[in-house]
């Protein structure tokens, strides 16, 4: 008995003892839980707040812009009609066609007139800018020639050189067959126009200003070279400003508007390609180069006249969503052009209901076909961020928490570029910036699609072999396809080729570095939007991490993650962008 | 002499297109400040155009409606008219090509040249 009852005694302790140890874990997790509960509360009273400034910054920002679309458009047809009263005269005048002036009095004239028509100029290419940066000159794209185009623009100007006595000589050194691409014809001459006529200005008479065009496969160089008295380094950038001359007496003197190199920029960038001042080599002069990429479909023919769809034809279920019906229609249009099918809704409530209502159609009819109608699913959605009620922000959290929506592939439409999107962006898949033009929501669409439908392919930039074999040996057989770049060259080369759906860089690269390939990445129609890991050998700074965002975007500092381990954090990021609520955002 | 009517609320400009028209091409002119007076000058057998250049902003009836009655009225209806417009963007210039005009001219025009771009719209050779 003494046994048992010093057994039971014992029991009883232990279990005294349990129970305390017990008690005491359990207020300690309820205490970590608490603190967890609260700091997931905080983080999304965060979110909530960022959520709700960046509304009422983008409804401030859409509210401005119409303001200031009507007040331009106004003011310059307000400018106009004493304008036309005034060149009038002046013209009469100044002509003779009223009787003779004195020559003194003629003088007067002919500054007069000479002013009046650059104040012409200046209004026109103020509405000319403001109407491209508004999205409400859309691009007409078709096959064009760069050396037709040249040509056209050299024929143009040789009447202004003639007067200037400045030769223009017009060389290609591409391939016949290789300087067709996808643009605005118009457009493209009229940066030509524009950089010849700056070249003419700035140029001593009796010298040569030449055009040359060259190419390679994924891209074509036009180059206009002059023969003047060159920019400063301090102003090769500035100089593609408004407003912005190298001399503050510039426009007074060669009758420009300030405006010319800011229309030429805008126009290269909304075709996708890029606009640069170098100085010559030669120490005289200035080069003025323009890029384009060459789109992947150019065949190397000519088909004059005929509009070509630029991209690989489409196919697919769009839902386009947006409180404007006019950019509903335009977006919309464009895509059933390149073979999409399109449904429309006005409002992101809209967009909640006609999903789920496919979604409840779809499970109900098993494999979507039954009594002889079929109910195809959704492929993607075009957002639209800032919208009455259910803003894109919301759309997009509403979507994601409903089961059978929320691996639908989105793609947000905003005036806010990709680089500057915000945190809880990171689960749309796409992005396109405002305006925009077909290329560039064909070429991003196309990608979000893809990237749902294949097996992954990642590029890794690294320059360092041995590291990149390690990177690449983390990845084993995770049945990812994985391309190497060791320089720059090399990785712009691949991603012409065939963009993939997430790139690994590091910074330091033999003929380059990483931010410049991130810079020249931001110009490419498709690819301004990549998501990307950044894996380099040093802490990089907030400044820095700004000018390397892209698409979602993760830094990785190879002095804490071992080479193997970026495989989990990449394939984490490749998954939560495929099914984004299968991963927590992070 | 060809005979043409200028419809323009706008004073100054009446009179430097006219001054234009008159020095450059030698066309017999002949003023109007609105819609409601550039018809009744039209409809005037006496002083009937041969074509008809037409602001499109004019308070009252704008040009595009005053087009619209002319083309109503059996005195006017054949007068080919021109419209003149410190509208530039596309929008516009198709919204007025739709209406059946001869032609759009666009502030602020060339004094020189204005005559030429009148013949060349309605295809008058001399």
């Amino acid at each position: 008995m003494t046994a048992l009852s010093s057994m039971v005694f014992v029991l009883m302790l232990l279990s005294l003892f349990l129970l305390g140890v017990l008690t005491l874990r359990l207020a300690r997790t309820s205490r970590q839980q608490r603190s967890s509960i609260e700091e997931l509360n905080e983080a999304l009273r965060r979110t909530r707040e960022y959520a709700e400034q960046q509304k009422s910054k983008l409804a401030m920002r859409s509210d401005l812009d119409t303001v200031k679309d009507e007040f331009i458009s106004t003011v310059s047809h307000e400018l106009r009609t004493p304008l036309t009263s005034i060149r009038g005269a002046l013209g009469l005048l100044s002509a003779g066609l009223l009787g003779n002036v004195d020559p003194k009095a003629q003088n007067l004239l002919r500054i007069a007139s000479s002013n009046t028509e650059r104040l012409i100029r200046l209004i026109n290419d103020i509405l000319d800018l403001e109407r491209m940066e508004s999205g409400r000159a859309p691009l007409k794209l078709r096959r064009c020639s760069m050396y037709d185009l040249a040509h056209e623009a050299v024929d143009t100007m040789t009447a202004m050189a003639d007067g200037a006595g400045i030769r223009l000589e017009l060389t290609s050194f591409a391939p016949r067959d290789s300087i067709y691409f996808d643009a605005d014809s118009d457009r493209i001459l009229q940066v030509l126009t524009n950089l010849l006529s700056n070249a003419i200005k700035f140029s001593p008479t009796g010298s040569a200003v030449a055009v040359q065009i060259d190419s390679n496969p994924n891209s074509l160089l036009v180059k206009v070279v002059d023969q003047g008295r060159g920019i400063p380094a301090d102003k090769l950038e500035a100089v593609f400003d408004r407003f912005q001359q190298v001399e503050s007496s510039d426009s007074s003197k060669k009758g420009g508007t300030g405006l010319g190199l800011a229309i030429c920029r805008s126009i290269i960038q909304q075709h996708g390609g890029a606009i640069w001042a170098q100085p010559n080599q030669t120490g005289q002069g200035t080069t003025l180069w323009v890029q384009l990429s060459r789109s992947a479909r150019a065949s190397d023919s000519a088909s004059p006249g005929v509009i070509e769809p630029p991209a690989e034809r489409g196919d697919g279920l769009i839902l386009v969503c947006d409180d404007d019906p006019g950019i509903r229609e335009v977006v919309a249009e464009q895509l059933r052009q390149h073979g999409y099918e399109i449904l429309e809704a006005g409002s992101g409530e809209e967009v909640i209901a006609l999903t789920r209502k496919r979604a409840a159609q779809i499970a109900q009819n098993g494999n979507g076909a039954r009594n002889g109608v079929s109910v195809r699913p959704i492929s993607a959605i075009l957002l639209d961020l800032y919208m009455p009620g259910l803003s894109g922000w919301e759309t997009l959290e509403q979507l994601r928490e409903f089961g059978p929506t929320a691996s639908i592939p989105v793609v947000i439409l905003s005036v806010i570029p990709p680089t500057d999107r915000p945190p809880q962006a990171g689960n749309a898949q796409g992005w396109v910036q405002k305006p925009f033009n077909e290329n560039l929501l064909l070429a991003e669409l196309g990608r979000v699609l893809r990237v749902k439908g294949q097996s992954g392919h990642l590029l890794l930039v690294e320059q360092d072999e041995a590291m990149a074999r390690a990177i690449l040996e983390g990845f084993g057989d995770s049945g990812v396809r994985i391309d190497h770049a060791a320089t720059l060259q090399q990785a712009v080369d691949r991603c012409l080729l065939g963009p993939p759906d997430l790139l690994i860089l590091d910074l330091t690269l033999p003929d380059g570095d990483g931010f410049s390939l991130v810079d020249w990445l931001r110009r490419q129609p498709g690819l301004q939007a990549l998501p990307l890991v950044v894996y380099s050998g040093r802490e990089v700074s907030e400044a820095e991490m700004a000018k390397l965002r892209l698409g979602p975007t993760q830094f990785l500092n190879k002095a804490n993650v071992q080479p193997q381990e970026v495989e989990a954090v990449v394939l984490t990021m490749v998954q939560r962008l495929r099914n984004p609520a299968a991963a927590p955002v992070a | 002499m060809r005979q043409i009517l200028i419809i323009d609320d706008e004073d100054d400009i009446r009179e430097v297109a006219a001054l234009s028209l008159e020095a450059t091409a030698g066309w017999d002119i002949t003023t109007a400040c609105s819609g409601a007076d550039g018809i009744r000058v039209a409809a005037d057998p006496q002083r009937k155009p041969h074509a008809i250049l037409m602001d499109v902003m004019m308070p009252g009836m704008d040009g595009p409606t005053t087009f619209r009655q002319m083309q109503q009225n059996p005195d006017t209806a054949g007068i080919p008219v021109l419209l003149l417009t410190a509208k530039v963007q596309g929008v516009d210039q198709r919204r007025f090509a739709g209406l059946g005009v001869a032609g759009v001219l666009f502030k602020p025009f060339d004094p020189l040249t204005l005559a030429a771009q009148i013949s060349e719209a309605l295809g008058w050779k001399d």
